[in-house]
């Protein structure tokens, strides 16, 4: 049974290990957004979040009025009030699915995991393989090489597109890669070209994972790393496709996707 | 495609049905406890003590019937007994193993697991399958083999080898083989497994004979080719052992093997029946362990039959084995140290795993008229066994087995155990992967080593399944 409320909400959480979203819906389309860092206890970020985007709205004086919503993320089952939760797999190609009806494949790199994601028409997934064992590859791998850098992650993007040439970061291991990367650099490497190889070695790693379920076209990138403009400009020349603009925060996609699901199962219940 | 469903009339268990199934364990347990207890007693402690040293796998198999329990809990009626029969079977031979080891020992033949332990039974020898272990131990302690892999990895063999034949070649470096008369190998069913041998046969400095299986086994003229090989096996044996052909032997072995079969043959129609009235260790365990272990046995055929009995008697009375919603197809070998994955597939999503790769072996009966007929006979079923005729030879031989058995089964998915040491069927997953894809049909393939959880653990294989169940079969946990 779904909450009744004067004006119709649908709510979707994603409890991420690095940023919580929130997405709440309306039968108009989005009606508030709201990211913010992860807490130690997913049950807080989520409340956090939650609060947040209500917040924006008026006549939603809190998640309570929400007339369903849809926990996602690896701390879905925290959600409060929430009437279920969702697999973040299924509720990314939901999300992505909204935006463009048109995207087969989708890379989803977050903070702790990576996802290749393959979807039909009707935003279902077909398919899906997972790194969730290995932290090189991840958001958190790209936090650290920033960090070697002295450089915020947006800096550290821009600062690897400068680069004329890429000088291959070989390590498959983020604690071997910053070894690797410290040697670099105190060889006096130029610092653009070793943030590209970086880049490159993220890129190469998802592009491995997606051809486990085939790339089809159109390909599109979610998660935290899809801001990474390094990253999906080193992704693009390996998988040799356009990568999809997304027109909204490719970082909310997993809410949207639990916010639309919430939508359907009041409109049209199973 | 047979889409026959019947009304299942399975009733939530009452006070006396759950009494009632927990005497079926206690039954079973204690008779297979006995028969292990038995045995030690007839061994005599101290020399049990004295060979457990030496061999430390004796100690696992002595805890064999700890399957029975992961085997039946939760299966109720008929379900359970015929699980139960199963591990009966199962600890009884492996009571048979020990007691050959311990007592018969002179007479040890190694052989390789797609050598026919039937020509080593006829000629009076006792055959020891070396990988059996690497199969059997896992299953009983999911744990208990990765002192064999690391010390076949330490020896400088390379770790991403199948970690079945790294399990019999640790074993054998190990010297927790025991002595024998001499070894039997083939090329088959794969690389890792053939270049095993070349190290057990180096170690163990025995006389070594390799039989050359040719992979067309369709062609009448391979058939030929590994009829003669058969032929100089059993010359061979006769030249390197005291074991002697005895043809009538033989022939009893194999028309109770064909007994089998037909009784096989009657249980795989039966299965077609949604929901299924028999199903997990009933069909796949009584097949792997009575067709490859112990083949020709009268306990196997009579084990069968009492399986078919329960099935038919289920299907009568509209009693199907779980509350089945879905049928899936297990490709590969099964994951050996999640041994009951079939049992926690029908408990956590209702799934009955209704055929596997290894249980699927359509062979013509053995025609036992003579010598040069049976020979032809278990030539043909060694040819046609599975690995041997998938990672062989065609694709087509890998992909329209799945594809048949998918139809004829009436499958709902596929779960390919896509073990990490398999180089053969890896390219083939992924032409199985784009067919599936063109079919609609929901394909799951599993990260997993075959032996070693430490690759991936039993947990890792389930959380796998969960993500596959909720995101394409959209099912939720039972």
């Amino acid at each position: 049974m779904h909450r009744q409320a004067e004006k119709h909400y649908y709510g979707g959480c994603d409890v991420g290990s690095t940023t919580g979203k929130a997405v709440i819906l309306n039968g108009e389309g989005i009606a508030a957004t709201a990211i913010v860092p992860s807490e130690i206890d997913p049950a807080h970020t989520a409340d956090i979040v939650l609060r947040k985007a209500c917040e924006r709205l008026e006549g939603l004086p809190d998640v309570r009025s929400l007339a369903y919503l849809i926990g996602t993320g690896y701390g879905r089952n925290e959600v409060p009030f929430a009437n279920e939760n969702i697999s973040e797999i299924s509720c990314h190609a939901m999300g992505v699915h909204y935006c463009d009806a048109k995207i087969r494949t989708i890379i989803d790199i977050g903070g702790q995991d990576v996802k290749g994601i393959a979807l039909d028409e009707t935003g279902a997934v077909l398919e899906f393989a997972m790194n969730d064992k290995c932290a090189a590859g991840t958001g958190r791998f790209l936090e650290m090489m920033s960090r070697i850098f002295r450089m915020e992650l947006d800096e550290f993007s821009r600062l690897s597109l400068k680069a004329n040439r890429i000088i291959p970061v070989t390590s498959q291991c983020s604690v071997f890669a910053e070894t690797e990367v410290i040697s670099l650099l105190s060889q006096r490497k130029p610092a653009a070209e070793i943030a590209a190889g970086i880049q490159a070695s993220v890129a190469k790693r998802s592009f491995s994972l997606l051809k486990k379920i085939g790339i089809r076209p159109q390909v599109t990138i979610t998660g935290g790393c899809a801001k990474n403009k390094g990253l999906v400009s080193a992704l693009a020349k390996y998988l040799r496709e356009e990568i999809r603009p997304l027109s909204l925060d490719p970082q909310l996609m997993g809410a949207l996707g639990a916010a639309v699901t919430a939508r359907m199962r009041v409109e049209k219940p199973a | 495609m047979n889409r026959k469903r019947v009304q299942d009339k399975s009733e939530k268990p009452s006070a006396v049905g759950l009494i009632g199934d927990l005497l079926i364990y206690a039954r079973y347990s204690l008779v297979n406890w006995l028969k292990i207890i038995l045995l030690v007693i007839k061994h005599g402690p101290f020399d049990t003590i004295r060979d457990i040293r030496r061999y430390p796998w004796i100690l696992v198999l002595l805890q064999v019937n700890r399957l029975l329990w992961r085997f039946i809990r939760g299966r109720r009626g008929r379900y359970r007994i015929a699980t139960a029969m199963v591990m009966a079977d199962i600890v009884a031979s492996v009571i048979r193993m020990m007691d050959d080891v311990f007592f018969r020992g002179e007479l040890l033949v190694i052989h390789e697991d797609m050598i026919p332990p039937e020509i080593i039974r006829a000629m009076g020898l006792v055959p020891f399958m070396a990988e059996l272990m690497g199969i059997l131990m896992p299953m009983i302690r999911p744990h208990s083999v990765e002192v064999y892999i690391d010390a076949c990895e330490n020896a400088g063999i390379p770790p991403d080898i199948c970690s079945l034949p790294k399990s019999t070649m640790g074993l054998t470096l190990k010297g927790h083989l025991p002595p024998a008369l001499a070894i039997i190998t083939s090329n088959l069913p794969c690389d890792g497994g053939m270049s095993s041998y070349a190290l057990i046969e180096k170690e163990l400095r025995l006389p070594t004979v390799r039989l050359d299986i040719p992979y067309r086994f369709t062609d009448e003229k391979a058939v030929d080719y590994f009829t003669r090989e058969m032929k100089r096996l059993v010359t061979w044996l006769e030249t390197h052992t005291p074991g002697r052909m005895n043809w009538d032997r033989l022939k009893e072995i194999c028309e109770e093997r064909n007994r089998m079969a037909a009784y096989e043959m009657e249980l795989w129609d039966l299965i077609r029946i949604r929901p299924s009235p028999m199903a997990g260790e009933p069909v796949w365990l009584s097949h792997m362990w009575n067709f490859n272990v112990t083949p020709g046995s009268a306990d196997g055929t009579r084990t069968f039959k009492r399986i078919v009995a329960m099935g038919k008697k289920n299907l009568e009375e509209g009693v199907s084995t779980i509350g089945e919603q879905y049928r899936a197809l297990l490709w590969n070998p099964p994951t050996i140290h999640f041994i009951d994955i079939y049992n926690w597939a029908e408990k956590a999503y209702g799934i009955s795993l209704i055929m596997d790769s290894m249980t699927f072996h359509r062979i013509d009966p053995i025609e036992t008229d003579s010598p040069e007929s049976m020979l032809r006979g278990l030539a043909k079923t060694i040819m046609a066994g599975p690995m041997a005729r998938h990672t062989r030879g065609p694709a087509e031989n890998y992909l329209n087995d799945i594809f048949h058995i998918t139809k004829h089964f009436d499958i709902d998915m596929i779960w390919v155990a896509g073990h990490i040491g398999c180089k053969n069927t890896q390219a083939l997953n992924g032409m199985l992967r784009e067919l599936c894809r063109k079919e609609e049909i929901p394909l799951l393939i599993i990260h997993y080593d075959l032996s070693d959880p430490r690759i991936v653990s039993r947990e890792g294989i389930i959380e796998q399944i969960d993500h596959f169940m909720e995101n394409i079969m959209k099912a939720k946990r039972l």
